[in-house]
């Protein structure tokens, strides 16, 4: 053939078989979210793996340079939203961060440079319930080429996460009620596992897990149990009572893969303050609850704070740990909870191991053989922890070669006021309210020694801290304070290292990190601002 | 409960209530943002408020209604008397929320928006409604005497104290009184003395403005703004006495406080 010939015979065949460009990895698999942060350019999950340690192998970033870290760009959201902003975790994958905001927007972040890939905003509905009190999201879970995120009118949605599309769109719960949806999605194998939002209103909590492609649910946990179900002697022997509960979902949960356990935590029951609608344990409410993956059924549970008066919801990230306990290799789950207490429980079995209070709280200060508390001060004795509790949903760390768990501890004196609410569906449903003394509010950063709980270190702040905490392998702790300070601490001693004001209180959320053209960055939320960091070049 | 729960006692209604279009154009009023607040004073209508407002606000705006700071909650008992807000405006802001704002619209019956107004309206801080008359000029010459150094007051004065203007409005007698003989004992944020020593030997007092665990701001003496970072400090010391001093019945007679509060409420420099 000449070479006119062969051309044209080119030409021709690209006609009539298009030249498809080769598509780019299919994104992260199960395997991937399985391997955790064993590849240090990835953040797959919102703890960055399944364990709920949020603690990094990742090593450039040391007590020695911290100091030299500096802020390589900003994000901002471009919105308005004053009270609670950013709670997210990104993820990162191949360069790229995922994020979610306030008012259930959401972007895709160039990770070099800070700017948008594409930009997400749900048009919600007015007449938003429990989501417009709280306007919040705390990420995307990311499974393949799609991302999944819940949304204030108690929807999940799954994105094709190349240009933020909807791909399906299922209602969880009616909103008008007093749904909605605020945590990141737990991404398995096969299931998205999903909590409810609205427990200050007459709702009933739930778990759910859904298929990642169709979208139809799989099954349901309702963290309230049915009339005659286990855990219904809690309660008094009415079904309204029961369908109007509480006990919401909105934390994310762990997962123990060779377990097959998922482990979430359950918040308060409803009414929140007004107890006399409800004599007894109120299960599951103020409860860690350990489910199978592929059935949903409880596998078991423990209360932390039975027949709450307090709105103590544990909704707090269960840590997950091999830890060797009096000789023995222990397979455990840990968390620091809203009630005070510090708590170490077997995760095979729910058998509680250690519970010792990390503040000065007076309303106990041990727990009985049985695992209840044995209450000194019901608020007949002076100030109770505020609502928002000793500690909440703000993420900890656990360092394991130090074997300490670090968490943000919050001083605070209320005086409770109950009062038998209206009991109207669609308004909240406090049952009264909570007198806070500002004056008497302190915060602090502590690491607790898992095998007795006693504090090893602290850094004090002037005032009830809401900022998460991270750690990473190189012996360093990075947490965010309510004056809206990001800090990095030694890990050994809690020696402050390094500060950054960022221009807002850090609340609800914790910095992730991970490498990017062979330079560590790590990522704080704060306000409407994201920042991302590094050292020098 | 509804509105009609309360159209018997609302004035203006009863005399027409026999007689259907004035009944019809009552209804209307009520149903609508208005001028009036069809259930202000009503003592059903503001514990019914105060019911709803435990539920529904108090989260935010804390159990007295005064605000929560940190989370830019506002101090609702201050909105008549700093905002100068109408009872349409707060029927519109709680039904409508704000916008931009974590504050949320309410799916609330007029009647139930009514009652919180009324709520609203009765937890408001009164200001002075007992003031004893005075001398305007002598009250002006007696504020730049004592008060001005620190204090401002129609356009003049000093600031490092809490400005002045309409203190009447927010404050009742007996609370302002206190504040005058006695400063200590209540001292408000913003206003907590410190006294610092940097480490050049720089020895600083002032009232403390925002504080976090790095660093500090205060307004120091000579009313300079000044910030620390706390590694650069000696010392700190929060100071249990205000920097206002007491003013005793010798210093300041009831008479002469009179004479500045009639000159505050006057709303004019002299």
């Amino acid at each position: 053939m000449t070479k006119p010939v062969i051309k044209m015979f080119l030409a021709l065949a690209m006609v009539c078989v298009p030249q498809l460009p080769v598509l780019a990895q299919s994104g992260p698999s199960y395997e991937d979210i399985l391997a955790g942060l064993s590849d240090p350019e990835r953040w797959l999950t919102y703890s960055g793996d399944y364990s709920g340690k949020r603690h990094s192998p990742l090593a450039q970033i040391t007590p020695e340079n911290v100091s030299a870290l500096r802020p390589i760009w900003t994000f901002q959201t471009g919105t308005t939203t004053r009270g609670r902003g950013f709670e997210t975790t990104p993820l990162a994958d191949d360069g790229v961060l995922y994020v979610t905001g306030s008012n259930n927007l959401a972007w895709a972040i160039d990770a070099r440079s800070g700017r948008t890939f594409w930009r997400y905003r749900r048009n919600l509905p007015s007449d938003l319930t429990y989501g417009a009190s709280a306007p919040v999201n705390r990420g995307f879970g990311m499974l393949g080429e799609r991302l999944f995120m819940v949304t204030l009118d108690a929807h999940l949605l799954a994105f094709d996460r190349r240009n933020g599309d909807i791909l399906w769109d299922r209602e969880l719960a009616d909103y008008q009620v007093g749904y909605a949806a605020t945590l990141a999605p737990l991404v398995l194998e096969d299931k998205i596992i999903v909590g409810i939002s609205g427990g200050e209103y007459r709702t009933r909590g739930f778990i759910d897990a859904f298929d990642p492609v169709s979208g139809e649910r799989i099954w349901r946990f309702n963290t309230i149990p049915g009339p005659g179900e286990p855990g219904s002697e809690t309660w008094p022997d009415d079904p309204e009572v029961l369908a109007a509960g509480g006990g919401g979902t909105w934390m994310n949960g762990s997962f123990d893969p060779d377990l097959n356990l998922i482990y979430w935590g359950v918040g308060n029951p409803n009414p929140d303050y007004y107890g006399d609608s409800r004599p007894g344990d109120n299960l599951y409410s103020n409860s860690l609850v350990a489910l199978d993956a592929d059935t949903g059924k409880l596998k078991w549970h423990y209360q932390f704070t039975p027949h709450d008066l307090n709105d103590w919801d544990s909704n707090h990230m269960p840590v997950l740990a091999e830890i060797e306990w009096q000789g023995q290799p222990r397979r455990v789950v840990m968390l620091g909870n809203r009630n005070g207490f510090f708590y170490v429980l077997d995760r095979v079995t729910g058998e509680l191991l250690l519970g010792k209070p990390f503040t000065s709280t007076s309303w106990a200060r041990e727990l009985d053989v049985d695992g209840r508390p044995n209450i000194l001060n019901d608020g007949s004795q002076g100030c109770l922890p505020d609502p928002w509790g000793s500690t909440n949903f703000m993420p900890p760390t656990f360092y394991p070669a130090l074997e300490l768990f670090i968490l943000t501890a919050r001083e605070t004196c209320a005086t409770y006021v109950p009062e038998e609410p209206a009991n109207t569906p669609g308004q909240s449903n406090f049952g009264g309210t909570a007198v806070i003394d500002a004056e008497q509010g302190s915060g602090a950063l502590r690491a607790l020694d898992v095998h007795t709980g006693d504090l090893v270190w602290e850094f004090t702040y002037p005032s009830p801290t809401f900022g998460g905490v991270l750690s990473t392998a190189s012996g360093l702790v990075f947490a965010g304070d309510h004056e809206g300070n990001f800090m990095a601490f030694d890990a050994e001693t809690g020696e402050n290292l390094w500060h950054y004001q960022t221009g807002s209180r850090i609340w609800g959320a914790a910095a992730m990190t991970f490498m990017l053209d062979g330079r560590q960055l790590v990522l704080i939320p704060s306000g409407t601002t994201l920042t991302a960091f590094a050292l020098p070049d | 409960m509804t509105l009609r729960d309360f159209i018997p006692h609302l004035p203006g209604c009863a005399s027409a209530r026999f007689i259907l279009l004035g009944l019809l154009s009552c209804l209307t009023s009520i149903s609508q943002a208005q001028s009036v607040n069809p259930l202000e004073g009503n003592s059903r209508a503001i514990t019914g408020g105060g019911s709803l407002f435990r539920a529904q606000c108090a989260t935010c705006h804390g159990a007295d209604a005064k605000g929560i700071a940190t989370i830019d909650a506002p101090d609702l008992t201050m909105i008549w008397s700093e905002r100068d807000l109408s009872v349409s405006e707060v029927f519109s802001t709680i039904r409508d929320g704000v916008p931009g704002s974590i504050m949320p619209a309410h799916k609330l019956t007029d009647s139930e928006l009514w009652m919180l107004v009324s709520y609203l309206q009765d937890v408001a801080v009164a200001g002075v409604t007992d003031l004893p008359a005075g001398d305007v000029v002598a009250g002006a010459e007696a504020f730049r005497t004592n008060c001005s150094a620190c204090h401002r007051a129609h356009g003049q004065g000093g600031s490092f104290g809490p400005n002045l203007n309409a203190i009447t409005t927010r404050r009742s007698l007996e609370s302002i009184m206190a504040s005058v003989r006695q400063p200590s004992v209540i001292i408000g944020r913003g206003f907590k003395p410190v006294r610092v020593v940097t480490s050049g030997g720089e020895e600083v007092q002032g009232v403390l403005k925002s504080e976090d665990a790095f660093s500090l701001q205060m307004l120091d003496e000579r009313q300079r703004l000044r910030g620390f970072q706390k590694t650069e400090l000696q010392s700190l010391e929060r100071l249990q006495q205000s920097v206002m001093p007491p003013f005793s019945r010798t210093a300041l007679s009831d008479s002469d406080l009179y004479h500045i509060l009639n000159y505050l409420q006057s709303g004019a420099a002299q």
